[in-house]
């Protein structure tokens, strides 16, 4: 187990290598100017000598190799570089604002957990009977509507017309709870439903039919043989969700006016901020290999089946 | 060096500290949001340093008064030679800065120093061109020379940047500000008493503002950057008031104008949504093609459909109540039979089948640019685009980003772009003044016109001069050109929008400029009258 976690972290080097040259490279071409987005940026009137400053001073005049390397540089020292809107270190800032988007997606994914067992296994245990209907219906909506709107419907409701709860800000508990369930809908409604088809498929099985003939209650067959069965592509799921989740924090961010590291990433890219951009492509990189890690490691703990160490032979 | 840094900004945060414990019997905060922070609130530079946020901490010599005026602000006087060179201030006795640092001739000294350290960063403005020499002639008389008359002086000096007053104990060692600040102190009437990057900054009334009237309530200003979840905010109550441009779109503004629980009110102009039109590019070179342009678009029509009514119909460049802007110019009407006269006579015409016209086998097409992701003008530019069709004219809508439309704007790479103005303070001389720039869209739409050397030389006449009628007339003659020669498409003047709940606040009002909001002057109830 060690040996992989160990391979699996220095297989982050060239992926992260190669997102980083992509990144770079992609910035770079088409109608894409650093020099002209750190002018207007600025506020300085683009005119031919403040560009031709303002790539001098970016180092723009280099070979594209040349920028790539002492950018390079920097990075693994964990300096991005300065925003072109703010002048602030890009670290820094991203680093003031990752605590609460990771404080949101763990709280969105503790709630796409807590709720998606207990309604997956009751759509399975009372199949085709109401809580399977009713959580059926919960998963269609859940995964069609976008989170956006689904964050606006929040606030009108429970903010606007009841005032339960706070609609923008991060100042204490009850803040977090319409942003967490906005982006936690879309995963746990995949997951519930995936938890659902796995335990009904299970429970077909034969060890469950035999078990139910040796008396077992059904209580520890649920518990015990059919939903433990269940949780790989569960878990797996999670991994992705994840993503996910990631992905919808930078929109409740947004809606929710949540001052985390997507809505500095979207107003960089809103304004061309070129340092901030590659920076938190590179952060989010990270955080999805990391992921998807340890999404690896909890499937190997869960069914000891999965030989990680021997490349999965059993 | 640092440690006296580290020292002084122990003494800023404990004097900050000490005006919050006095002042436990304050009113509730006045709640307001943002897209963003303040930033550092350096007085002498521009973005991230917010607008508003800038006039709340740092006052100017003069303010900018309703109509092009100018009140006294930290000079309490002024005079200015016959030969309009030489402006002699008087500043105000006793002003302090909220370190306790006197505000007097010298503070004045070095800010411009500061200022002028980073002159290439105010080219935009004139009057940083055109400042000769300064000096302190005593403690309260600061004198300014400049190398040519330049009758924006005053307005200039009002402007919420680059020449307002920072302690001159705030200014770094090495003398400029083009680097940043150590500290945002001002004699504003407000000080900034904490910032949470992404949550709020907290404005706190400065006690010993000279005017002798401090405001009695803090202001806290959230960080909402999307104009829906702030207009849900102001549903819920989490903040007071929306105030200014863009803050809110115009359907919500419509909405809450209809909302019986809302007082809503919206400014005089402050600006103009105006499209400059290509002089120098085929096919908008010809003049019939832009006055016809001119004639298809229904403003009207347009006010209504998009902007809800919300905002008055524009039909020349400036406002008429700005000044000198009132020239006695005739509007160019909605009349689509007089566009299709006017390019029938420039040789553009329908195909036969009713479609787009065509000259000499090429078709009228005209490429109109505006930033792709501002909702605004991109339902402005669809509904021109079908008002086009109808006389025959393709309008090849160009949505895109803002490094490009920048470019395109500077390098004259349109038929048409969005150019909005800045409003006052700035109008009509800083407008006219940046149509000198090539980098602005402005020189470009006019670079075809015959004579467009001696129009720049009318504008810097018209702003050197020290005689009024000669100014007066030599502004006239320049909008009237423009106007004749149809380069701008003006299509609505651009007003602050104000809403809050009823009972919320009261003493809500508009200042004669777009980046000033008075707080000072709105009321929360249970305090002082």
């Amino acid at each position: 187990m060690i040996r992989f976690i160990l391979k699996r972290l220095l297989a982050l080097i060239p992926v992260l290598f190669a997102v980083s040259v992509v990144v770079f490279v992609l910035l770079r071409t088409g109608e894409n100017d650093p020099a002209m987005s750190y002018l207007r940026l600025s506020g300085i009137p683009p005119t031919d000598d403040a560009l031709a400053d303002a790539r001098l001073a970016l180092g723009l005049d280099r070979p594209v190799l040349v920028q790539y390397l002492e950018w390079l540089g920097r990075a693994v020292r964990l300096d991005f570089g300065r925003s072109y809107v703010t002048g602030a270190p890009v670290t820094d800032h991203l680093l003031h604002y990752l605590p609460n988007t990771l404080y949101l997606a763990g709280v969105s994914l503790l709630l796409t957990l807590a709720l998606s067992l207990p309604l997956g296994v009751a759509g399975a245990v009372w199949r085709g009977k109401w809580p399977d209907h009713l959580t059926r219906r919960l998963a269609a909506i859940g995964v069609s509507a976008p989170s956006f709107w689904l964050g606006f419907l929040f606030i009108l409701l429970f903010s606007v017309k009841l005032g339960w709860l706070p609609s923008v800000g991060s100042g204490g508990p009850a803040h977090v709870i319409m942003p967490a369930f906005s982006v936690a809908l879309m995963s746990m409604c995949i997951n519930m439903r995936l938890l659902r088809g796995g335990m009904v498929a299970e429970m077909s099985s034969r060890h469950i039919l035999y078990a139910r003939m040796r008396g077992v209650t059904p209580g520890v067959i649920v518990g015990k043989h059919v939903l433990r069965n269940s949780l790989i592509p569960v878990v797996t799921a999670i991994g992705m969700h994840v993503g996910e989740i990631l992905g919808g924090a930078v929109v409740a961010e947004i809606v929710f006016s949540w001052p985390g590291v997507g809505r500095y990433a979207v107003s960089a890219i809103y304004n061309r901020d070129f340092p901030v951009m590659q920076c938190f492509i590179l952060m989010m990189t990270v955080i999805f290999v990391f992921a998807n890690l340890l999404t690896d490691i909890a499937c190997a703990a869960i069914d000891p089946r999965i030989r990680l160490d021997n490349g999965g032979k059993a | 060096m640092t440690n006296r840094l580290s020292l002084y900004r122990g003494v800023c945060l404990c004097l900050a500290l000490l005006g919050v414990l006095l002042r436990l019997d304050a009113a509730e905060p006045i709640v307001y949001s943002h897209f963003a922070n303040a930033g550092p609130l350096n007085p002498h530079l521009y973005s991230p340093n917010q607008l508003y946020a800038q006039e709340l901490v740092y006052e100017p010599l003069v303010m900018a008064g309703p109509a092009g005026t100018v009140e006294p602000g930290l000079a309490e006087r002024w005079t200015v030679s016959e030969d309009g060179l030489v402006y002699t201030f008087y500043l105000r006795d006793g002003v302090r800065f909220t370190d306790g640092e006197p505000f007097n001739a010298e503070a004045v000294v070095k800010n411009f120093d500061a200022i002028l350290a980073n002159r290439a960063r105010h080219a935009w403005l004139e009057l940083a061109n055109k400042i000769a020499s300064y000096r302190a002639v005593d403690d309260l008389v600061f004198e300014l020379t400049l190398s040519a008359p330049y009758y924006p002086t005053l307005n200039d000096l009002s402007l919420p940047r680059p020449f307002r007053f920072i302690s001159p104990k705030a200014i770094p060692a090495s003398g400029t500000t083009g680097q940043g600040i150590v500290a945002p102190v001002g004699t504003g009437r407000y000080v900034l008493a904490e910032s949470r990057l992404g949550v709020h900054d907290r404005f706190a009334p400065n006690p010993s503002h000279w005017s002798g009237v401090p405001a009695d309530a803090d202001v806290l200003v959230k960080i909402i950057p999307d104009p829906m979840s702030r207009a849900m905010a102001l549903e819920t109550g989490e903040i007071d008031l929306v105030f200014g441009h863009g803050q809110i779109s115009y359907d919500v503004f419509g909405a809450l104008e209809k909302n019986t629980n809302f007082e809503t009110a919206i400014s005089d102009p402050m600006g103009t949504v105006a499209i400059a039109i290509n002089s120098g590019k085929s096919p908008t070179d010809d003049r019939r093609v832009r006055q016809a342009l001119q004639h298809m678009v229904d403003k009207d029509a347009l006010i209504r459909g998009i902007l809800l009514g919300t905002q008055p119909r524009a039909d020349f460049l400036f406002a008429p109540d700005e000044p000198y802007a009132d020239v006695g110019l005739v509007p160019y009407e909605y009349d689509p039979d007089t566009a299709n006269r006017l390019l029938d006579e420039a040789g553009w015409h329908r195909a036969g089948n009713g479609g787009f016209r065509d000259r000499d086998g090429v078709s009228l097409a005209i490429d109109f640019v505006y930033i792709g992701n501002d909702a605004a003008h991109k339902a402005l530019a669809e509904t021109i685009q079908g008002q086009a069709a109808r006389v025959g004219i393709w309008i090849d809508l160009q949505g895109v980003e803002e490094d490009l439309f920048l470019r395109r704007q500077r390098d004259g790479d349109f038929g048409m772009i969005m150019s909005p103005t800045w409003g006052p303070p700035f109008e009509p001389h800083a407008i006219l003044g940046s149509m000198r720039l090539p980098a602005h869209a402005d020189f470009q739409a006019q670079s075809g016109l015959p004579d467009k050397a001696g129009l720049d030389q009318a504008i810097t006449r018209a702003l050197e001069s020290t005689d009024e009628a000669e100014r007066a007339a030599g502004i006239a003659r320049v909008l009237t050109t423009l106007h004749e020669e149809a380069v701008y498409l003006p299509i609505h003047y651009t007003c602050l929008f104000s809403a809050y709940r009823k009972g919320v606040l009261s003493g809500v009002r508009f200042a004669p400029g777009r980046t000033l909001i008075p707080f000072e002057d709105f009321r929360k109830p249970g305090s002082r009258p």
